[in-house]
């Protein structure tokens, strides 16, 4: 759809310029004085160095953390200077995004309900945007857990926000951002508009399925064959919700009496899906929240309530397999008022095994607002590891999956994400300005 | 009777809600009142279906063709009547949301099932069968 680097050419001609300038009239330590060199003929050999930094001369998105204190604008203009001054001539080009990694998020800023949306991609290790995809109305991103599928399913109309409606599944190239396909869903598979709940969309774990919920006129789960880049059939389910995909032809859902449905289906033919459904896992009383984690790899679900017991599900045999309820806070921090709280209110670490959840001070039914701690606990003892102060109000959380991981809080009011060491909690860097009220951050388990 | 005055097929109630949409089943159900009446007006020799408790009360009905069924809402949590697309036409059919204490009331002309569900709860699900 968007070519995000166009322009990037032509900025860092900018900045290129305004650097030489800039640096022209003050010579740098151990250099002669400019009036012996000007900035218009110094020889390369010369000028490299009053670039301060001696940063590598290739702009590219790859390159080294920042060093020495330099942010990354100030590091481009070092280097753009040193370029100009070189005499190297500005070749304006489309960028490619450097390849997925387990460090690469996606925020998704569903902009407060409104019609088109913007998706950022940031290198996490870097701080930096390193693409955007553009859509439509409350999309649903769905990223694979190698990285190579990046796709949104989302809904456009004819005049903006009125007129036809067109609902679609867009899969994109990861390092181009290139739409690789675009599948129109037929109207009688339109989707389930609502705030982005991650689970309402998913991949199959061959990647070559893309499931979506529906919920009006009746629940029902929509399948797109990726691979064959068309829409195939609806998948009528039980009152239940969300979609937990643990095989090509399986997944489970949410219902609304309180059990996991598991639905087995064929996507090629009418047949009517097979549902099963487990045990009740929790009572009427007992409010599960819309934004359970899911580790499709160990096939690990982890379901907090809105006072922060956590339910736990092992899919990975394509049964429901129950695991150990835990409480997320303990008895004194519940006795006084600490409640979870968020968007995206609950991360799982799959290599450690551990839960983080946005946790503060609160009233009952205030569960959708921002949190200011995050609390990790051990998934299979419930024993506290840490409670972090993040320093922000956090609406939504998410770890990366490797071994010594990033801990992610984004916060909708402040359209910044902010990076932290998971272990210590501390703040290490964070990216500003994405969007107008940035959800739910979507990242690849590649481990 | 101001309820004949009221009368409306259901083409009209569905242009009202499709916009210009041509429908082809004018006569499988024809809706007494566009909006919802008031549960005293319900006609006398209606089938009563009560919603309560997020539920209608008979989830199955069994009537004559030309006979009609009235919907009473008992409580509060605004209830509707609604038919997927290809029960009463080829588009889908919502019918008007009933508050506590109002009613809708729809004449079913053709034999046949009617399944037919609650719009904002579509967990609330129940079925008309003219034979
Ligand atoms: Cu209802």
């Amino acid at each position: 759809m968007r070519a995000s680097f166009v322009g990037a050419g032509l900025t860092c001609s900018l900045l290129a310029l305004s650097a030489a300038w800039a640096q022209t009239p003050t010579p740098a330590e151990g250099q002669p004085p400019a009036a012996e060199a000007p900035a218009a003929t110094t020889p390369a050999a010369d000028a490299a160095p009053a670039a301060t930094g001696a940063a590598p001369a290739d702009a590219s998105a790859t390159s080294a953390a920042p060093a020495g204190g330099q942010t990354h604008g100030q590091r481009a203009a070092a280097e753009a200077a040193a370029a100009l001054a070189a005499g190297e001539d500005d070749e304006p080009v489309i960028l490619d995004a450097p390849a997925p990694n387990s460090r690469r998020v996606y925020v998704n800023d569903s902009a407060h309900f409104a019609s088109l949306t913007q998706q950022f991609a940031i290198d996490t290790e870097e701080g930096r945007v390193i693409g955007m995809t553009d859509s439509g109305f409350l999309p649903n991103p769905v990223v694979s857990d190698d990285g190579s599928v990046y796709a949104q399913v989302s809904t456009t109309y004819s005049r903006i926000s009125r007129g036809e409606r067109e609902d679609y599944v867009e899969v994109f190239d990861p390092v181009t951002f290139n739409p690789v396909a675009d599948i129109t869903i037929p109207p009688e598979g339109h989707r389930f508009l609502v705030g982005t709940y991650p689970w309402m969309s998913a991949l199959t774990p061959d990647n070559k399925t893309l499931l979506y919920y529906q919920f009006s006129p009746a629940p029902a789960v929509g399948v797109v064959d990726l691979e064959g880049k068309a829409f195939r059939r609806m998948l009528e389910v039980p009152d239940c919700y969300h979609i937990f995909p643990t095989a090509a032809d399986n997944f489970f859902m949410h219902c609304r009496d309180g059990s996991l449905a598991r639905v087995q289906f064929d996507a090629a033919s009418d047949a009517e899906p097979q549902v099963t459904h487990s045990e009740v896992f929790h009572p009427e009383d007992e409010y599960v929240v819309n934004h359970p984690a899911y580790s499709q790899k160990s096939g690990r679900l982890v379901w907090p309530t809105y006072e922060g017991k956590i339910y736990q599900f092992d899919l990975s045999s394509g049964e429901a397999k129950a695991l150990n309820t835990i409480e997320g806070l303990t008895e004194e921090e519940r006795a006084d008022n600490w409640r979870p709280g968020g968007w995206q209110l609950v991360a799982y670490h799959r290599p450690s095994n551990r839960i983080y959840m946005l946790v503060d001070q609160r009233a009952e039914w205030t569960h959708k607002t921002p949190s200011r701690h995050v609390v990790v606990i051990n998934a299979d003892t419930g024993e506290r590891i840490a409670r972090h102060e993040l320093g922000h109000g956090i609406d939504s959380v998410a770890v990366s999956q490797d071994d010594d991981p990033l801990l992610y809080g984004l916060s909708t009011g402040a359209k910044t994400l902010y990076i932290y060491d998971a272990e210590t909690g501390e703040e290490l860097r964070s990216v500003n300005q994405l969007g107008h009220g940035p959800t739910v951050i979507s990242l690849s388990d590649m481990g | 009777m101001t309820f004949a005055a009221k009368t409306r097929t259901l083409l009209t109630a569905l242009a009202l809600t499709a916009l210009g949409t041509q429908m082809a089943l004018a006569d499988k159900i024809s809706i007494l009142t566009e909006t919802p009446a008031p549960a005293a007006e319900a006609p006398a020799d209606a089938v009563i279906v009560n919603i309560a408790k997020m539920k209608y009360e008979t989830p199955e009905v069994t009537i004559k063709p030309g006979q009609t069924v009235t919907w009473i809402n008992t409580e509060a949590m605004p209830h509707n009547v609604a038919f997927k697309a290809g029960v009463v036409g080829d588009a889908k059919m919502d019918g008007a949301m009933m508050k506590k204490d109002q009613s809708y009331s729809i004449t079913f002309n053709e034999a046949g099932t009617y399944a037919y569900h609650c719009t904002p709860h579509p967990f609330m699900k129940a079925k008309v069968i003219v034979e």
